[in-house]
């Protein structure tokens, strides 16, 4: 295994009560809690995953999604390498917030940040909430944007790490370059996250100490 | 405030020292502050005087030596200062302001005598609700004394219906509670509502016994010292506090120290009224409520129930409703759910208000610059205070604020077990704001070894975290000494925090706000701009800057509003946006004729048109979007469209037909916005082209048809130009277009079916000589016109309002480019800067007289080609009687024919005279700089020359 970590800094942004907090809990501890106290100010975590035997280490910042905390934003986004737009497939209002944040990021944040658009909230579609965003929406969206695109359940675990194992897959191809060239042969079919910490469900800065 | 006002209409920087975090506080507003009094409470009488209390209680537990031998207790006597204000009598000593302080309610007094003292002419004797008795001593003249006297009756006498409300408030308080089941043996009296504990228990594992004990000496306590609306404040009251508030008193000293209960006393029944008043209404607010109310201590059981979500929804929203200034803020619903366990809803509600606008103002507000301003000074007291860890926390780039930020905004009740956050809201609300900052230091004070040792946020974060969790542990757990093991971590911080960082005080808070402040707010108010800019209508006329522009000079003019706060509204109403468009369209500004109050009505009339045609959602105030979408219109480039937009203004029915009135409305707002160059303060291009085909036909007289090259021309050295009678022509034909417009709208007017009386000939009284003009000449077309027949009624459509428009230069230039032009959204303008304004003006004529220049040198260019032609294509008008040259001002003007500048079309557009008085000036500077000898720069005028014939 490459001894070499790649340290991505990656940023959670949408409006308030889309599951920022539960998709980064569901990542870095591979759970979910029904009634989550909303962030305020901003949190931080970290993980490590392998993708294609290297090792990405993420430092993810959570910020709160009331409006009015929009302008501690640009404090966490800073020098950020990618970002997570996040939005609740099932409130349209929360879709629109996701636009504004993607051309905040476009203008304000780093020139090659490295953005995914995540709809969240698929599992209440199966239990009768309605659709109001169509994937394609989304899709569209994040074709015009040149962002990456998910639907995803933090509740279920769905998608969730598709998300970040996409966002890793592109940074170390722009980053790590130089320092990763000898391992170039892609393995396609042998992409998998690594949650390889193992939780004992207290928080997440348990991950904090591998 | 009419100095401070009058200040800052001179010298628009002021404007921030008004909007001034702090600004200097008088002496009831700190003297409300310190004793947290409710807004109203101004002192109106101060005196020196000698206090000492009696309590009445003879219940011979008193063990104290202060029983004299007749049962009842002579007391110390204080020295200090006593004050009265509309409800309240407060009394500090003179010693330290804190070893005795009597806060009284007047509802509280039962009886004030006069009494007999030996060594004072003067003393009152009140007596209270509770048998207790107060002797005041005077000090001081006599006369003064009485008068103290004399106002203390009259506010007690106003106070009666109050004094009514008392018994069923104090039935509320917990201490009551406490001397009645315990003193007066009722053994049958029902506890007091209060919070969410008394039925979910009370956060941590209090043990009964030390529960018990710390009511015992509460008890004591009340007893002899008083209670909620009438009690005496000595060191053991702040004792009592900083040993930890039993769960039981708890919500009661929160609200006694905040004030809240004064509050709650003043406003009996309001925050029902409010919740009443508001049911069933939504906002964005409840929104945002209903999203994190099952996110608020989900871990306290009461709020896994509909109880206590109910209680929580009910004093969030009542809130939002009383300040909708602040509405709600996530973090507000983590500190309500606090309250919620000790507190009833009322209670809660008040202390809330209290919260927000005494101890953390701008916490929760809509740009929430009171976190981010404290944010600032904490981290410059962790710098001035722990210089070592600050560099550490520099150097690895550790964002302090990801963990301090949430100690601030939800008071510890997130980052500390409840058991302990309480027990820092005990002191918080004693000691107020700086309590966060004591209790910030210290935590990292005593975590700074192993900070030290972290090298990323995450191991920061993960530090404090376990720091909190385990505050119940022994700060000394490898201690030989057993009394050393038992400190807990918690204990450790409170001594660190109380002890150690007393030295920062609330001064110094002050202090540093002030420094940051500015800064700040200039934040605040870049990142409010780039995020409005993004989020404006799509504009097709107006630019990024221009945007940028309406966006400063927006709210400039909405002067109630203040951006970085987030208070007030950030709508205009019809008052400012007259002089929000005063500062920038040309047609608005202020001029001579606004003194003939037809002028004035008839430009407001126009106005208020404008305004409600911008008004989107018919709420009688615009929005900046409003605002940007009408000016977005009214500067259109296509002149079609300007047209139709006019038209569009008039045909308020929507139905494309204008009917008469409609074209006389019409007809007048076109005169009125045509007026500034109907009185020649304005030139439009028709008369600049005048002025250029005068000044070539001049010249090329001057050379007599002798020009074969273009090294041989030579221009005239001084001009002066006859404004009088470009003025003068520029004003009729904005009369001739405007009575044409007129006469042609009634002559291709489409009759309509459906009879309609409007008298033509009444509209002509009270109305300026302008105005009587038109209207003469409206009577004579209708004279002269059998279709106007006031009796046949006729409408036009947009087509023939077009076409009308159309027919006439003056209107068609006027659509085309006049009106677009005098829409200065490009120009920025500052506020009363008359330095700006006489600058920019004279930047205007220096620049019109180049511009004049060139447009001869192009001429030439032009005769030079054409010669035979130019005389042709020159008005034949009496041109030349008009410029006359002055040879002897020819000396020393400068060649600036080698920089072939590029035109500037903005300034092209503004006038030669922007200012009626300034004539002279102008024509002089005109004068010296628009003939210049012109040595033709041979190559360029050459290559001008081909690119003219093909």
């Amino acid at each position: 295994m490459n001894t070499s970590v790649t340290s991505i800094k990656l940023v959670l942004l949408g409006e308030a009560a889309v599951g920022k907090s539960s998709i980064v809990l569901r990542f870095v501890s591979n759970d979910f809690a029904e009634n989550k106290e909303p962030t305020i100010g901003a949190a931080f975590l970290t993980q490590r995953v392998t993708i294609n035997e290297h090792t990405v280490k993420f430092e993810i910042w959570d910020t709160a999604g009331q409006e009015r905390f929009a302008s501690l934003a640009p404090m966490y986004y800073r020098n950020a390498q990618a970002a997570l737009v996040v939005y609740d497939v099932t409130k349209p209002q929360s879709f629109i917030k996701a636009r504004h944040w993607v051309k905040e990021l476009h203008e304000q944040a780093s020139k090659d940040i490295i953005i995914a658009l995540v709809g969240n909230k698929i599992d209440m579609l199966q239990e009768g909430g309605e659709r109001k965003v169509a994937r394609e929406e989304g899709e569209k969206l994040a074709e015009e944007k040149g962002l990456l695109f998910f639907e995803t359940s933090a509740k279920t675990g769905e998608n969730v790490n598709d998300v970040f194992l996409g966002i890793g897959e592109k940074i170390p191809l722009k980053t790590a370059e130089e320092q990763n060239s000898a391992s170039n042969e892609r393995e396609s079919n042998n992409q998998r996250v690594d949650l390889n910490a193992a939780n004992d469900g207290t928080s997440a800065n348990s991950a904090c100490s591998c | 405030m009419s100095f401070f006002d009058s200040l800052r209409q001179k010298a628009p920087f002021l404007d921030k020292l008004a909007d001034s975090f702090t600004p200097t506080l008088t002496r009831d507003e700190k003297f409300r502050l310190k004793y947290k009094l409710p807004a109203n409470e101004n002192i109106l009488e101060d005196t020196n005087a000698e206090v000492s209390f009696a309590t009445s209680i003879k219940d011979g537990k008193g063990h104290s030596d202060r029983v004299n031998n007749k049962g009842r207790k002579t007391a110390y006597v204080y020295s200090g200062r006593l004050f009265l204000t509309p409800h309240f009598l407060v009394f500090r000593d003179a010693f330290d302001h804190s070893s005795c302080v009597l806060i009284l309610n007047i509802s509280t007094i039962k009886r004030v005598e006069r009494s007999p003292s030996e060594s004072y002419e003067f003393a009152l004797l009140v007596t209270l609700y509770t048998g207790a008795k107060v002797l005041i001593q005077f000090i001081g003249i006599r006369y003064r004394s009485e008068q103290f006297c004399d106002k203390l009756k009259l506010n007690l006498k106003e106070n009666i219906p109050n004094a009514k409300t008392l018994p069923a408030f104090l039935e509320t308080s917990y201490s009551e509670f406490l001397i009645a089941k315990n003193i007066l043996g009722k053994k049958d009296i029902t506890v007091p509502r209060a919070g969410l504990g008394q039925h979910f228990k009370y956060p941590g594992n209090p043990t009964m016994v030390k529960e018990k004990a710390k009511l015992r000496l509460w008890f004591d306590y009340f007893r002899e010292n008083g209670r909620n609306l009438a009690v005496v404040q000595t060191p053991m009251f702040r004792k009592l506090i900083r040993i930890g508030v039993p769960n039981r008193m708890r919500g009661e000293i929160w609200e006694l120290c905040s004030g809240a209960m004064y509050m709650r006393y003043a406003n009996s029944g309001e925050y029902e009224r409010i919740l009443n008043e508001n049911a069933g209404k939504t906002s964005q607010a409840i929104d945002e409520i209903e999203k994190d109310l099952k996110r608020s201590l989900p871990e306290y059981s009461a709020y896994q129930t509909e109880e206590g979500i109910q209680r929580l929804r009910n004093v969030l929203t009542a809130y939002s409703w009383k300040n909708p200034d602040v509405g709600y803020c996530q973090a507000m619903n983590i500190v309500v759910a606090g309250f919620l366990i000790f507190m009833s809803e009322e209670q809660a509600f008040w202390c809330l208000c209290n919260l927000c606008d005494i101890y953390v103002p701008g916490y929760y507000s809509k740009t929430m610059y009171g976190t981010l301003l404290d944010q600032r000074v904490f981290e410059s007291f962790v710098e001035d205070r722990m210089p070592v860890l600050w560099e550490y926390i520099l150097q690895h780039d550790i964002q302090l604020s990801v963990v301090s930020l949430p100690w601030f905004l939800s008071l510890f009740f997130t980052s500390m077990p409840l058991e302990y956050a309480v027990r820092i809201m005990d002191i918080f609300f004693m000691n107020g704001s700086i309590t966060l900052f004591q209790v910030a230091l210290a935590v990292l004070k005593i975590n700074a070894d192993d900070i030290l040792q972290a090298d990323d946020d995450g191991m920061f974060i993960a530090i404090i975290k376990h720091y909190f969790q385990t505050l119940g542990q022994s700060a000394h757990p490898d201690s030989s000494d057993i009394k050393y093991r038992q400190i807990t971590k918690f204990q450790e911080l409170l001594v660190t925090a109380f002890k150690e960082f007393s030295v920062i005080s609330e001064e110094m808070a002050m202090h540093a706000r002030h420094k940051y402040e500015k800064g700040i707010f200039q934040n605040i108010e870049t990142f409010m701009k780039r995020t409005q800019l993004r989020h404006m209508p799509k504009t097709f006329n107006l630019s990024s800057d221009d945007l940028s522009n309406i966006y400063d000079m927006f709210y400039q003019s909405i002067e109630t509003y203040k951006i970085s706060m987030g208070t007030g509204s950030s709508n205009m109403g019809f008052e400012v946006f007259i002089q929000f468009l005063s500062k920038f369209c040309d047609s608005c500004r202020p001029c001579e004729k606004d003194k003939d109050p037809a002028f004035r009505k008839q430009k407001r009339n126009f106005l208020q048109r404008l305004f409600d045609n911008w008004d989107s959602a018919h709420i009688g105030e615009l929005t900046l979007n409003d605002v940007v979408t009408g000016l977005d219109k009214l500067v259109t480039v296509d002149l079609l469209q300007a047209i139709n937009y006019f038209f569009s203004l008039y045909d308020t029915d929507g139905d494309g037909e204008l009917h008469r009135e409609e074209v006389l409305q019409l007809s007048e707002g076109l005169l009125l916005l045509t007026e500034p160059w109907k009185s020649g303060r304005y030139v439009d291009l028709l008369t600049k082209k005048r002025i250029e085909d005068d000044i070539a036909e001049n010249i090329i007289k001057e050379s007599g048809g002798e020009i074969a090259t273009m090294n041989q021309i030579e221009l005239p050295t001084g001009v002066t130009i006859d404004e009088e009678k470009y003025k003068v022509e520029q004003a009729e034909r904005y009369l001739k277009a405007a009575s044409n417009f007129l006469q042609r709208s009634f002559e291709y007017a489409k009759a309509v079916d459906l009879a309609e009386e409007v008298n033509l000939i009444d509209l002509s009284d009270d109305e300026g000589e302008e105005k009587r003009t038109v209207k003469q000449k409206q009577l004579e077309s209708i004279k002269a016109n059998a279709a106007l027949d006031p009796t046949h009624p006729k409408v036009i459509d947009l087509p023939t309002f077009r076409m009308i428009i159309l027919a006439d230069e003056t209107y068609e230039l006027f659509f085309s480019n006049t009106l677009r032009s005098s829409v200065h959204v490009d120009e920025h303008v500052n506020i009363d800067n008359k330095n700006k304004v006489l600058r920019s003006m004279f930047d205007g004529i220096l620049a019109d007289g180049k511009r004049v220049a060139e447009q001869v040198r192009r001429r030439v260019d032009s005769v030079a080609t054409r010669s035979s032609i130019a005389s042709v294509e020159s008005t034949p008008t009496a041109a030349a009687s008009s410029i006359t040259t002055k040879e002897e001002k020819y000396d020393d003007l400068d060649d600036f024919t080698s920089e072939h500048q590029p035109e500037n079309e903005e300034l092209l557009q503004s006038s030669w005279f922007e200012i009626d008085d300034a004539n002279e000036t102008s024509t002089k500077a005109i004068q010296e700089r628009s003939f210049e000898p012109l040595s033709a720069n041979s190559s360029e005028e050459k290559s001008n020359l081909i690119e003219f014939e093909a």
